[in-house]
C-alpha cells in the first residue's frame, strides 16, 4: 500500500505528467512573449512542418515498442524521396506511380534491416547504423549529391490545403490514428508490444518474434519514405540534406513523447503528438522570439536531457514497484 | 677560332634557355574527392583553360594528371600516392575528408613535392598553400550592394537573415559580412534564423519568420542552394512575387547556385555574390606557378581566398564563366 501512496507523490505526477506541464509552460510562454505565435495561421503551420516529422516518429515508435531501434528512416527517406523524383524528372513518370516507387523503396529497404536484424541477428542498431550510411551513399551517387527539384505542378502540392489545413496534416494525423488503431486493437500491434517486452517469453507464447519485428522494419522503411515524399514536397526538391538528422529527431521525439526505449512501453498517439509538438513548439518559438541562433541546440539538448531522466525515473518507480509486487 | 668562340657561346646560351625551358615544364597532379557534378567538370575546364593561359604568359607549360577518389577518403589518400610516386611537381586535391588530408599532406612534403589544398582547407597539417573562396567578402559584397540597392529604391530595409549551420566556418563569415554590411548600409537584420543548411529549416524557419515580422521587407540567405525552400515558405506567405511587384520581397543571396540561376533571370532574387568557381580556378594556377618558380604566393594567414562576383538579374546574361548559368 506504501508503494502505492509514494506513486501519488510529487515526484510521480511530476515524472508522469512533467512533459505536458514543461510544453504547457513554454506554449503560454511564447504566446506571452511574442506577438502571433498564438494564432490559428501559426498552430496551422506547426502542424504543416511537422507532419513529416509525425510520420516518421510513429513509424520508429513501433520499432522502439518492439525494442528495437531504426536509425536508417532519415536515409530510407532520402534514398525513397530521391528515387521517386528522378523517375519523374527522368522518365516522365506519372507523380502517383512516383509515390508508390517511392513507397515500395521504403518498404524494401525496410525489408533489407528486418532482414539482417532477423536472419543474420545483428543488433538492430548495428544493422541500420551500417544502412544508414549504405542508403544514403547509394541516393548521393543517384542525386550526384546535388538538388533534384520537382516538376512545377507537383511542387505546388507542397502548399496545397483543405479548407484551412495543410494536406500533410491530414496524410499524418490519418497515419498516426491508423497505427494507434493497430498498435491498441490488433493482433500486430499487442504482438510488437510482447516482443518488446521480452522476446524469450513472447517467443514461449507462440509469438512469431521473427516475422513480428521483419514485418515491424517494412512497415517503418514504407512510412519514413512517406515523411520523405512529404518533406521533399514541402521543399519543392530534393536535397543531399534531406533526411540528414531526421534519426535522431525521431528517436528524440518518442523518447520526449515517454516511450521507453527498453521497449514493450507507451502510448503511440500521446506520445508522438506530445514529442513531436514540443520540439516544433521550441524550435518554432525561438524564430518568433527572434533567439540567439546558438541557443536553439542548447535548448533541444536540455529538452532531451530531461525527457531521458523523466524516463529513467520512471523506470525506477517501475522497478520498485515490481519489486515490491515480487516480494509481496 | 673566333667561330669556335661562337659556337661555344650558342651551346652554351641553348643550354641554360633549354635547361630554363624544362624547369618551366610542370606537371600537377590533383586529387578530386568526388566528381559527380557540373561543378567540379567546370572547375576541371577552367583549371586547364587558366593553366594554358596563365602558363604561357608566365612561360611555364602546365600538364595535368587528374584522378577522383569517389567520396572516400582512403581511395584519395591513395590516389595521391600514385601522383608523388609518379612524380609529379605540384600535387592539388579537393580533400574528401578535412582531417584525414594531413597524412597525404605529410606524405608529399617527405617527398619534397608542394601540396595546395583546393576550396577545402586541411583541419590539421599545413599544406604548402590553400586556395579557396572568401566567404567574408562575398556576404559582406552582396550585403553592400543590397543595400545601396534599396537605397536607390527608397526602401528601408529590415532583413530575415538565413544563416548557415553555425560549425561551419563559411557560414560564420558570412553572417559576420552580411551584418556588417548590413549595419554600414543602413539596413536591420530584424531577425535571425538558424538553418544548419538543412533545406527543412530554411523553409519553416522563413516561414515562422515572415509571421513573427511581418514588417520584414527583405532576406538575405547565406545560400542559394535551398532555393526551392526559400520559395516555398514566400508562396506560402503569399509574397512571392518578381521586383517591380508590390508584394516583392527583396533578396539577396550568396553563391547563385544553379538552383538561384532561373529566379534571377526572371527577378526574384535581386543581388548574388558567387561562389566562383573560374576565379577559384584562377588564384589556384596562380599560386601553383608562383610556387613552381620558388616565388612567395602572398597567401593571407588563411590561404589565398578568390572573391565572389557580384551578378544582378542586369548582368547574369553578360557576366563572363559563370558556372552555374554555363554547365548544366
Amino acid at each position: 500500500m506504501n508503494t502505492v501512496k509514494s506513486g501519488l507523490s510529487a515526484s510521480a505526477v511530476l515524472s508522469r505528467y512533467g512533459f505536458p506541464i514543461v510544453l504547457a509552460s513554454v506554449f503560454v510562454f511564447f504566446s506571452v512573449a511574442t506577438r502571433s505565435f498564438l494564432t490559428l495561421a501559426n498552430l496551422d503551420d506547426m502542424a504543416h512542418d511537422m507532419s513529416p516529422l509525425i510520420v516518421i516518429s510513429a513509424a520508429e515508435a513501433f520499432v522502439v515498442m518492439s525494442g528495437k531501434l531504426d536509425i536508417s528512416v532519415g536515409s530510407i527517406a532520402f534514398l525513397s524521396a530521391a528515387l521517386a523524383s528522378l523517375a519523374m524528372r527522368d522518365y516522365g513518370v506519372d507523380p502517383i506511380a512516383a509515390l508508390l516507387i517511392a513507397l515500395a523503396t521504403g518498404g524494401l529497404l525496410g525489408a533489407v534491416n528486418g532482414a539482417i536484424v532477423v536472419a543474420l541477428r545483428v543488433n538492430a542498431l548495428i544493422a541500420t547504423l551500417g544502412t544508414m550510411i549504405m542508403f544514403r551513399g547509394v541516393g548521393l551517387e543517384l542525386t550526384d549529391a546535388g538538388l533534384v527539384p520537382l516538376p512545377e505542378k507537383v511542387r505546388l502540392l507542397g502548399n496545397l490545403s483543405i479548407g484551412p489545413l495543410f494536406v500533410d496534416i491530414v496524410v499524418a494525423a490519418v497515419v498516426l490514428f491508423t497505427l494507434d488503431v493497430v498498435h491498441r486493437r490488433t493482433r500486430f500491434g499487442r504482438q510488437i508490444m510482447a516482443v518488446g517486452n521480452s522476446e524469450a517469453v513472447a517467443s514461449d507464447l507462440g509469438i512469431p518474434v521473427r516475422s513480428v519485428i521483419f514485418r515491424n522494419f517494412v512497415l517503418c522503411g514504407a512510412l519514413a519514405a512517406l515523411g520523405g515524399v512529404l518533406t521533399t514536397l514541402q521543399v519543392g526538391a530534393v536535397t543531399a540534406y534531406l533526411g540528414s538528422g531526421l534519426e535522431f529527431n525521431a528517436v528524440a521525439v518518442v523518447v520526449v513523447g515517454g516511450i521507453s526505449l527498453f521497449g514493450g512501453r507507451g502510448n503511440l498517439l500521446y506520445s508522438v503528438t506530445l514529442g513531436a509538438l514540443t520540439f516544433e513548439t521550441i524550435r518554432t518559438g525561438l524564430n518568433y522570439y527572434g533567439a540567439n541562433p546558438y541557443s536553439y541546440r542548447l535548448v533541444g539538448g536540455a529538452v532531451i536531457f530531461i525527457a531521458m531522466y523523466a524516463d529513467a525515473l520512471k523506470r525506477g518507480r517501475f522497478g520498485q514497484n515490481r519489486n515490491v509486487l515480487v516480494r509481496e | 677560332m673566333h667561330v669556335q668562340k661562337k659556337l661555344a657561346v650558342a651551346f652554351l646560351l641553348s643550354a641554360i634557355l633549354g635547361g630554363e625551358a624544362a624547369a618551366k615544364d610542370i606537371t600537377i597532379g590533383f586529387s578530386w574527392n568526388q566528381k559527380e557534378s557540373s561543378l567540379e567538370t567546370a572547375w576541371e575546364d577552367y583549371l586547364k583553360s587558366e593553366g594554358k593561359a596563365q602558363g604561357e604568359a608566365a612561360g611555364v607549360t602546365i600538364k595535368w594528371i587528374f584522378n577522383v577518389a569517389n567520396g572516400d577518403p582512403a581511395r584519395q589518400a591513395a590516389n595521391i600516392e600514385d601522383l608523388i610516386n609518379k612524380g609529379v611537381d605540384i600535387v592539388m586535391a579537393r580533400a574528401e575528408d578535412s582531417a584525414a588530408i594531413s597524412a597525404s599532406i605529410k606524405a608529399a612534403k617527405a617527398a619534397n613535392i608542394p601540396f595546395i589544398t583546393f576550396d577545402r582547407a586541411s583541419a590539421g597539417a599545413k599544406p604548402t598553400a590553400h586556395v579557396g573562396g572568401d566567404s567574408y567578402d562575398q556576404a559582406f559584397v552582396a550585403g553592400a550592394a543590397f543595400a545601396e540597392l534599396l537605397k536607390s529604391k527608397g526602401v528601408t530595409g529590415k532583413c530575415i537573415e538565413l544563416q548557415g549551420a553555425l560549425t561551419d566556418v563559411n557560414a560564420v563569415n558570412r553572417s559576420k559580412g552580411w551584418n556588417e554590411a548590413a549595419s554600414k548600409g543602413g539596413i536591420t537584420t530584424v531577425i535571425q534564423v538558424p538553418t544548419e543548411w538543412n533545406p527543412e529549416l530554411f523553409r519553416s524557419g522563413l516561414t515562422n519568420a515572415l509571421k513573427a515580422k511581418p514588417e520584414a521587407n527583405c532576406v538575405f540567405a547565406a545560400s542559394d542552394f535551398a532555393y526551392t525552400a526559400i520559395q516555398a515558405a514566400l508562396e506560402g506567405a503569399g509574397r512571392y512575387a518578381p521586383t517591380g511587384d508590390a508584394k516583392h520581397v527583396w533578396l539577396a543571396t550568396n553563391d547563385l547556385l544553379p538552383a538561384a540561376v532561373k529566379p534571377m533571370e526572371e527577378g526574384y532574387i535581386d543581388v548574388s555574390d558567387t561562389w566562383d568557381a573560374y576565379r577559384q580556378a584562377k588564384e589556384a594556377i596562380r599560386v601553383a606557378i608562383a610556387i613552381a618558380k620558388s616565388e612567395d604566393p602572398k597567401c593571407a594567414a588563411d590561404g589565398c581566398l578568390a572573391k565572389g562576383r557580384l551578378v544582378t538579374p542586369q548582368t547574369i546574361g553578360t557576366i563572363d564563366n559563370l558556372w552555374s548559368r554555363d554547365y548544366k
